[in-house]
């Protein structure tokens, strides 16, 4: 056996999948500790990719050479474009997956690249925590390594919840990393609280699906990867029924039950993403809620209850499941659950992913605080390549957050913190119009080129796309209808990609996807540049250091209120003073000046 | 080093001539110390908020007997350490009192200084200094600054608020859980474009007084004077966004004053369509200005408009095809050969100036429309952008943005010293 590795990952699910991939992309030996290796790439929730933001973070990653764009696509059984009404800067791609089929190809993904896999549980980090030299497992010892990446999921000290049931674990069927959480707690790291939860599965034989709305896939021609190909051709439907009364009054019944309710759970679950009986006290006088029922699978056992997630008791669970329409007789196959778990404070974790008491221990996935397949596989992807580029003395890396969600998200979590599980939403970027899932391949080529994480084939892919829309641009800038630039007139409204082909002749033979990407550019060209403009203004803010400031109290050029409130938050950075509330553009005014003067004595 | 503090200034605040009292205002740090040397207090200081009488002594001779009111840091009208000399009106120990005042560290203000330190000390926002501006600018004095556009700006930015938060609920939701949001989108938004209205209404109605409306009798020249003042390619037109003339409304810069001239062409003034003729009287209400043209000043001013209006200026038009009458009052102006233009503007500019914050609030009421007609066309992407521009906006007057920062410059360049 290798005595030490280049990068250790903790953790095979989305994001540690994804760091592995990554940081072996740059070149490094990785080894991945899984507790159950047979369970990597697990779906343990619902068995789809993508939604709104989240697909774009799905394409991202495909940018990014990450794998779970094309196990998706590899997988998919299902496939809507979310929000194809609501403006092309806010599609979201979204598939049903093969949930078993996905791990599998997952699985291949690790094999193939020869990265190292290991069954065990890792107890806890070694060495000093300014630098540590590996991570001591339970049943083989200490394991050495350059660099760790952290991607424990829901298992840092795993807490699964069903009415007055309790167990110790990070997901039904596995351990809870006790022993870790305690070695990082030693270590003194700050770490909450935050619960999640999982819904019921049904056994499909059981499930009258006549009764059901029936949801048409769109079809099979979108792929989340860059590559475009398409090796599934299985498809499904899925349905859609409602919660009414009934369901609503079972919940109402059992609420005491409810490990919630009961106060046995104190972390705070995800707003945007609420058990059924959040929903119920949260929104008494709503009786009907619309349940999405998935297939885990081609022709699978079992279906996924998408909107009835729920800790209740297994009778209240029953009960509530049989009281919607064509699950009078269902059976449950797999009972739901809450899960409480241990994840980083904000104030633990950089820019770079990197745990900012340690020069090489990164975070990745759900103990940042995410929640989410495609938030966890984003971060994963960002740790494992610092990690990588730790590992060989280069430099750290990060993303701009006007550039990609992933920037997006990195950002929010290291600089604001969440109080609850952080969803990506299309609305966290102020630069929407751009961050657009069309052009993610164009948007993220010279990030990955820069951090060296490019398979040659993809590089050409994504060079070959840049170079394609460069050419398309000087057609449109160049040719005129009716006398106004292409460039201009396609910002009409009502004007399709087919109408702009129809005017001019030198784009018949270019790329269609392409040249729909480049369109949008040219309609959102003005609102981005204003943004760009925006986030510059506010960039040379972020340049002026507060920190030789030595008390607030005798600035004269600011006003009384300002000074205390600066003198109690003590900012890094203009940029941070501006953000607090209360400080007025005069008091940056009057800071501006005070340092100046500092500066000329 | 000594710790930088902003200067002490002083300024009387009454208006000039005899009068039995007049204030004169000290602010700036320093200004108590000032004052108790000034007034021999060593016994009886000035600390946070005093009333102290006292005699302002010179070489051993009084000059006055005076009052003094302190106000502290942070509570003062400028935000800063202020006293407020209550003197006897008498201009040559008021001009003494000043001297005193200069000799011993302070020295006199500039046009609305006292405000601007009251700007940038966080003790007025923009939309307070505006409206103060513009209620001074009253000679009849009788509106009173109460806030109220204030709240109504407040009013609607929670409405841009609410509504944006609502248009991406539509944009993340909207497929999922929150179906029939998109049928309750046309209230909110109807909902709002009102609160835009009032709240240009009362923008409006605090920028009243610096309005110029071009009147006269048919084929007096008005629109060609209006296209002469306010022409393509004139330095003159406010380039901002949004104060974009449309067609009878624009905005100058005169002597950087900013002035609302308002072409009543579209309505013929007294000609031919008295209805809408009336309608433009009955909007005078005393406080704006006219311009009064007829060719060759001919025709004077019809009796309502000298009834309603609250100045006239009057102007003979086409001075290139008449001769000359003399009359002094009477401004000569040739559209075609420019002349008279120069002194138009010069007696325009006497005009108080006013701001820029109908020009904002009637972008904001735009923008909101626009935003709503990407909604229509299932530009939800668009929509949200456009509300969020428009939070900005509404927020920066309220606050005290850098664009406000200007338009508060301009309003305080047409306060008097001392305020």
């Amino acid at each position: 056996m290798i005595k030490e590795w280049d990068v250790i990952v903790v953790g095979g699910g989305h994001a540690g999948i994804e760091a592995a991939l990554a940081a072996t992309r740059i070149g490094c030996r990785v080894v991945l500790i899984s507790a159950k290796i047979s369970r990597i790439g697990e779906m343990s929730c619902n068995p789809a990719i993508g939604g709104i933001a989240k697909g774009t973070i799905v394409r991202e990653i495909d940018a990014l050479d990450g794998s779970m764009a094309r196990s998706a696509d590899a997988t998919t059984l299902h496939f809507r474009m979310l929000n194809r009404r609501k403006g092309p800067a806010v599609w979201g791609p979204r598939v049903q997956s093969d949930a078993a089929e996905y791990a599998r190809i997952q699985q291949l993904y690790i094999g193939n690249k020869g990265i190292d896999v290991i069954e065990d549980e890792v107890t806890g980090l070694d060495g000093v925590t300014e630098m540590v030299t590996g991570v001591r497992c339970r049943k083989i010892g200490t394991i050495r390594g350059k660099t760790v990446v952290l991607a424990a999921g829901t298992f840092l000290r795993g807490r699964l919840f069903r009415g007055d049931e309790l167990w110790k674990g990070g997901r039904i069927g596995d351990i809870s990393a006790d022993s870790l959480e305690r070695d990082l707690a030693e270590r003194m790291f700050h770490v909450e609280r935050f619960k999640t939860g999982t819904p019921a599965r049904i056994v499909r034989s059981t499930v009258n699906t006549a009764e059901l709305e029936v949801q048409q896939s769109e079809g099979t021609d979108f792929t989340f990867s860059f590559d475009e190909r398409r090796p599934s051709t299985k498809e499904e439907v899925c349905y859609i029924t409602y919660t009414d009364k009934n369901t609503m009054n079972i919940a109402k019944d059992f609420l005491h039950l409810s490990p919630l309710m009961a106060g046995r759970i104190e972390g705070t679950g995800p707003r945007y993403c609420p058990s059924y009986e959040d929903k119920v006290v949260k929104f008494p006088d709503r009786e009907r809620h619309k349940i999405f029922v998935e297939p885990m699978g081609y022709c699978s056992r079992d279906f996924y209850l998408n909107g009835l997630s729920t800790s209740l008791p297994r009778e209240a669970q029953i009960s509530m499941v049989r009281s919607l329409p064509g699950f009078r007789r269902a059976e449950i196959s797999d009972y739901g659950y809450a899960v409480e778990y241990s994840y980083f404070d904000f104030s633990e974790i950089d820019d770079t992913l990197r745990l900012r008491r340690t020069e090489n221990v990164f975070a990745a996935g759900q103990i940042c605080g995410t929640s989410g397949y495609e938030e966890a596989a984003g971060l994963g992807l960002i740790a494992g390549a610092n990690a990588g580029r730790f590992a060989k003395n280069l430099e750290l890396l990060k993303l701009s957050r006007m550039n990609s969600y992933i920037g997006v998200m990195i950002d929010d979590i290291v600089s604001k913190g969440a109080d609850e599980p952080y969803r990506m939403f299309s609305s966290r970027a102020e630069n929407r119009l751009h961050l657009r899932q069309d052009n993610a391949d164009r948007r993220l080529y010279k990030s990955g080129d820069r951090f060296g994480i490019l398979s040659q084939e993809k590089r050409e892919l994504l060079h070959s796309s840049l170079k394609e829309a460069d050419t398309i641009g000087n057609i449109l800038d160049s040719e005129t209808v009716d006398g106004t630039r292409i460039s201009k007139w396609c910002r009409r409204p009502g004007i399709s990609v087919e109408d702009v082909v129809a005017r001019s002749h030198s784009l018949i033979d270019r790329d269609k996807r392409v040249l729909a990407s480049v369109l949008l550019d040219e309609k959102y060209r003005g609102y981005i540049e204003r943004n760009l403009r925006r986030h510059e203004s506010s960039r040379n803010l972020e340049n002026i250091s507060l920190r030789r400031i030595g008390s607030y109290m005798e600035i004269d050029e600011i006003c009384w209120e300002a000074r205390e409130v600066l003198e109690r938050d003590r900012p890094d950075t203009m940029a941070r003073a501006e953000k607090i509330p209360g400080i007025r553009p005069t008091d940056l005014h009057g800071l501006l000046i005070y340092l100046g003067r500092q500066g000329s004595t | 080093m000594n710790t930088i503090s902003p200067e002490i200034i002083c300024a009387v605040a009454t208006p000039e001539g005899t009068s039995a009292l007049s204030v004169i205002r000290v602010s700036g740090k320093g200004s108590f110390d000032l004052l108790e040397k000034i007034m021999s207090l060593e016994k009886n200081r000035l600390t946070g908020m005093r009333r102290k009488v006292g005699r302002i002594i010179e070489e051993d001779r009084t000059v006055d007997e005076v009052v003094a009111v302190s106000w502290p840091e942070g509570r003062s009208f400028t935000g800063e350490e202020m006293v407020e000399i209550i003197c006897h009106g008498i201009p040559r120990s008021i001009r003494e009192i000043i001297e005193i005042l200069i000799k011993n560290g302070a020295r006199r203000a500039e046009q609305g200084e006292f405000a601007r330190r009251a700007f940038g000390n966080g003790r007025m926002n923009a939309v307070q200094i505006i409206a103060l501006a513009a209620l001074w600018d009253m000679e009849s004095g009788q509106k009173v600054f109460n806030g109220e556009t204030e709240d109504s700006c407040r009013k609607l930015l929670s409405g841009i608020e609410s509504t944006r938060e609502t248009v991406e609920g539509i944009i993340e939701f909207g497929e999922t859980h929150l179906e029939g949001n998109e049928e309750s989108i046309r209230s909110v938004f109807g909902e709002l474009i009102q609160r835009a209205k009032d709240f240009n209404k009362e923008a409006a109605s605090i920028e009243k007084s610096s309005r110029v409306m071009i009147m006269g009798p048919v084929n007096s020249g008005k629109s060609t004077l209006f296209n002469m003042l306010t022409g393509k390619g004139r330095a003159l037109v406010s380039s901002e966004p949004g104060t974009t003339r449309d067609g009878s409304t624009c905005f100058m810069e005169l002597s950087g004053r900013r002035v609302q001239i308002c072409d009543t062409a579209g309505t013929d003034g007294l000609g031919l369509d008295r209805s809408a003729s009336e309608a433009v009287i009955d909007g005078l209400d005393g406080t704006e200005r006219v311009i009064w043209m007829s060719t060759g000043g001919k025709t004077p001013p019809a009796d309502e408009v000298r009834e309603r209006a609250g100045e006239i200026i009057e102007i003979a038009a086409k001075s290139d095809l008449v001769d000359k009458n003399g009359t002094e009052e009477i401004l000569s102006v040739s559209s075609v050969s420019g002349e008279g233009i120069e002194e138009l503007k010069i007696v325009l500019s006497r005009v108080p100036g006013s701001m820029s914050l109908s020009g904002t609030a009637r972008r904001i009421l735009d923008s909101i429309k626009e935003s709503y007609r990407f909604v229509s066309a299932h530009e939800y992407d668009l929509a949200a952008e456009i509300l969020g521009d428009t939070e900005i906006e509404a927020r920066r007057i309220i606050g005290s943005g850098e664009n406000i920062q200007l338009s508060v410059e301009r309003a305080l360049s047409g306060m008097c010293v001392g305020k």
